[in-house]
C-alpha cells in the first residue's frame, strides 16, 4: 500500500485536520462509474459542476473543481474496474472522493509525473491516456490525497476551496 | 438579487389567448426560461437568450416574434438598410441578388449596405485579434447574440474568451453613421440605420445591446417582412442583374452558413471549429469550460442550426438557402470593400467592446449556506417526484419543478403523476 499527499502551500497546515476528521457536509452527491464506460464518462463531473454553479461558486474555483473532477472521473473509467464518486459540499469548499475497485497504482510518485501513462490501446484510441490526468488534478486542487493498494484499489480525494 | 435585476427586452411576444398550455415550448427551451402556470405560458426574461426555438415549437401561434415595422423608417431623413448575409439565400432563382438588393431602394431606403461587405475583412481582423490575445484560448466568435447571452447566463467563466469586437453589422452601423453625416451633411439622429435580420436575437441585440456602449442601430426589420415587400414591389423592369450602379459583395455572404466563418478565419496554421444549434453549443461550451478541447484557437457558434440561414425570421428553408448562398459565393468576383475611413476607425479602436458582465441564472441564493440548504431541499423533493420529465406540471423537468418549488414558484401538488397516485390511494382506502 502506498500513500501520497499534496497540498498547495497555503493549505499545507489544514490538510490533515480537515480531511481526516470527517465533518458532516451540507450536501452530498453520489455517483457510480462503470469499467471503460466512456459513453457515460464525464456525466458525474458535469453534475458536480452544475451543483457548484447553483451554489454560486465563483467561476475560478468552479473551473478548478470541474477540471479536477473530470480528470479523476476519466481515470476511473479508463484505468479501473469501475468505482464511485462522492462529492461533499461545504460553505467554503467541495471535497470529492473517488474510490475504485482496482487494480490500483504501483508507484504513485511515478503516476503523478507528467506524461507517465499505463493506458492501454483502447483508451489511447479514445484520445485519453496522455499521462496528464493526475498532473492536471494536482494543478487544479488545493489538497490531494491518494491511497493505493496495488492489485486491489485506489482511493483519491481532492479538496477545492472557494477562495 | 431581485432588486438588482433590470428589465430585459425580448423579441418574443406571448399571445395568451392562443396558448393552450401544451408545454411544447417549455420542453425545447435550452435555458429553461418558460413555464406553464395556470394553463398559460410564462417567460422568465432573465433566462431567455432569444434563440427562437419556442417560436418554432409552438403549434398554436401563441409565441410570436417581434421586429420593427417597415414604417418605422419614415421618421428619418436618410434611411440606410444593412442586410444580413442570409438575406441572399431567400429568393428563388429568377430573382437575382442584385435585383433583390435594388428593390430595397424602391421600398423607401436611400442606401443599402451589406453585412458581407466586411466579413472578408473581418476574417483578417479576427486573425490579428487571435495574434494579440495568445494567452486566451479558444476565442469565441461574438457574431451570434444568442450565444453571447448563453455564455453570460450559463458559462460566465468563458466571458473573457469572447471576441471583444463589434459584429460586422454593428461595425457597419458605426462606420456608415459617421460617413453619411459627413457626406450628406446630416445630424446623427437624422439618419435611420436599420438591420434586415434573420432571427429574434438580432432584434433583441438592436434594442438591448450587450457590451456595446450605446444602441448603434435604430431598428431591426425581419427578412420575412422585407421579402414580402420586395415581392409586392418587384416589376418586370426591375429584373436587371447587370445594373452597374448596384454593387454586391457575394464573396462575404459565406458568414450566413455555419462552418464558413471558421474556415475563412483559418489561414492553415490555426485550429478552428464551427458549432451550430443551441443544444450543441451548450455541450461544446461545457467541454471548453472543462478544458476538454485541446489547442483550439477560434470557435464559431451559431444558436441556429446551419447558421444564420436557420434563423426564425427567414423565409426559406435553411438547407435551400445554404445551397443558394454557396453558389453565390462560388461564382463571386473578388469585389473588395477597401475603405480607408473604415480601416482608420478599426485602427482607432472604434469597434472594440468593453468586457461583458456575467448574468448568472443558475445560482440558488447569493448566500452559499442558504444555497446549500435549498439544494438539499431540492434533492429531497426530487426523490419524491416520478422522474418522468413529462412537463405536465408546467416545468420542463422533475428537477426544474423541484427547483421551482424550493424557489417558491410552484408546489408539489402541481405534479400530475403524484396527484393521480394520491387520488387512487384515496379511492382504494375508500373501498376497504
Amino acid at each position: 500500500m502506498s500513500e501520497f499527499w499534496y497540498a498547495q502551500p497555503a493549505y499545507e497546515n489544514r490538510r490533515l485536520g480537515q480531511v481526516n476528521s470527517t465533518p458532516i457536509p451540507d450536501f452530498v452527491q453520489n455517483f457510480k462509474l462503470g469499467e471503460k464506460d466512456f459513453i457515460n464518462a464525464g456525466k458525474a463531473s458535469a453534475q458536480i459542476k452544475i451543483a457548484l454553479k447553483q451554489l454560486g461558486v465563483d467561476h475560478v474555483y468552479l473551473r478548478r473543481a470541474a477540471i479536477a473532477s473530470y480528470e479523476a472521473e476519466i481515470n476511473i473509467t479508463a484505468h479501473s474496474r469501475g468505482g464511485r464518486i462522492t462529492s461533499k459540499y461545504f460553505p467554503d469548499r467541495v471535497h470529492i472522493v473517488f474510490d475504485d475497485d482496482g487494480p490500483g497504482m504501483g508507484d504513485i510518485e511515478k503516476s503523478i509525473s507528467p506524461g507517465y501513462s499505463t493506458a492501454d490501446e483502447q483508451v489511447r484510441e479514445m484520445g485519453f491516456g496522455a499521462g496528464m490526468g493526475l498532473p492536471n488534478i494536482i494543478k487544479n486542487c488545493d489538497i490531494l490525497h491518494i491511497i493505493s493498494e496495488e492489485g486491489v484499489k485506489t482511493f483519491l480525494e481532492v479538496i477545492i476551496y472557494f477562495g | 438579487m431581485n432588486s438588482k435585476r433590470k428589465k430585459y427586452f425580448h423579441a418574443i411576444k406571448l399571445i395568451e389567448e392562443k396558448c393552450t398550455g401544451c408545454t411544447k415550448c417549455v420542453r425545447v427551451c435550452p435555458t429553461e426560461a418558460l413555464r406553464v402556470r395556470n394553463g398559460k405560458v410564462q417567460l422568465d426574461a432573465t433566462r431567455c437568450i432569444d434563440c427562437g426555438k419556442c417560436v418554432v415549437a409552438c403549434p398554436f401561434g401563441a409565441i410570436q416574434t417581434y421586429a420593427d415595422h417597415i414604417s418605422s423608417i419614415d421618421k428619418f431623413k436618410y434611411k440606410l438598410a444593412i442586410i444580413s448575409t442570409s438575406f441572399a439565400g431567400q429568393f428563388p432563382a429568377n430573382i437575382g441578388y442584385k435585383t433583390a438588393k435594388k428593390t430595397l431602394l424602391k421600398i423607401g431606403f436611400d442606401e443599402v449596405a451589406e453585412e458581407s461587405m466586411v466579413t472578408v475583412k473581418m476574417s483578417s481582423i479576427i486573425r490579428e485579434y487571435l495574434d494579440k490575445h495568445k494567452n486566451i484560448r479558444p476565442i469565441i466568435s461574438s457574431n451570434c447574440p444568442s450565444i453571447v447571452r448563453l455564455i453570460q447566463l450559463r458559462f460566465p467563466s468563458l466571458l473573457p474568451n469572447i471576441l471583444h469586437l463589434e459584429a460586422p453589422m454593428s461595425m457597419l452601423s458605426v462606420y456608415f453613421r459617421k460617413k453619411i453625416c459627413k457626406e450628406q451633411n446630416l445630424k446623427e439622429d437624422e439618419i435611420g440605420i436599420f438591420l434586415i435580420v434573420p432571427c429574434v436575437s438580432q432584434v433583441t441585440a438592436v434594442h438591448q445591446p450587450e457590451g456595446t456602449y450605446k444602441n448603434l442601430e435604430d431598428g431591426a426589420i425581419s427578412i420575412q417582412e422585407i421579402y414580402c415587400r420586395i415581392m409586392t414591389e418587384l416589376t418586370e423592369n426591375d429584373y436587371d442583374e447587370n445594373d452597374e450602379d448596384i454593387e454586391i459583395y457575394p464573396k462575404g455572404l459565406s458568414w450566413a452558413i455555419s462552418g464558413m466563418e471558421a474556415e475563412e478565419v483559418n489561414d492553415g496554421r490555426l485550429k478552428t471549429m464551427a458549432v451550430s444549434g443551441v443544444d450543441n453549443a451548450i455541450k461544446i461550451l461545457a467541454k471548453i469550460e472543462n478544458q476538454q478541447i485541446e489547442n483550439l484557437d477560434y470557435i464559431v457558434m451559431n444558436s441556429c442550426t446551419n447558421g444564420c440561414v436557420g434563423g426564425v425570421l427567414n423565409i426559406e428553408n435553411s438547407f435551400i438557402a445554404t445551397s443558394r448562398i454557396r453558389s453565390l459565393v462560388r461564382n463571386a468576383n473578388e469585389q473588395e470593400f477597401n475603405d480607408q475611413y473604415f480601416e482608420d476607425m478599426y485602427q482607432q479602436g472604434k469597434f472594440n467592446v468593453p468586457p461583458l458582465d456575467p448574468r448568472p441564472i443558475m445560482t440558488l441564493d447569493d448566500d452559499i449556506k442558504i444555497a446549500l440548504s435549498k439544494m438539499k431541499k431540492i434533492n429531497a423533493i426530487l426523490k419524491q417526484l416520478p422522474g418522468l420529465d413529462c412537463s405536465a406540471c408546467g416545468s420542463p423537468t422533475c428537477k426544474s419543478l423541484a427547483e421551482d418549488i424550493v424557489m417558491g414558484n410552484a408546489k408539489i401538488g402541481d405534479c400530475v403523476v403524484l396527484l393521480r397516485k394520491e387520488i387512487q390511494d384515496k379511492a382504494n382506502r375508500g373501498k376497504k
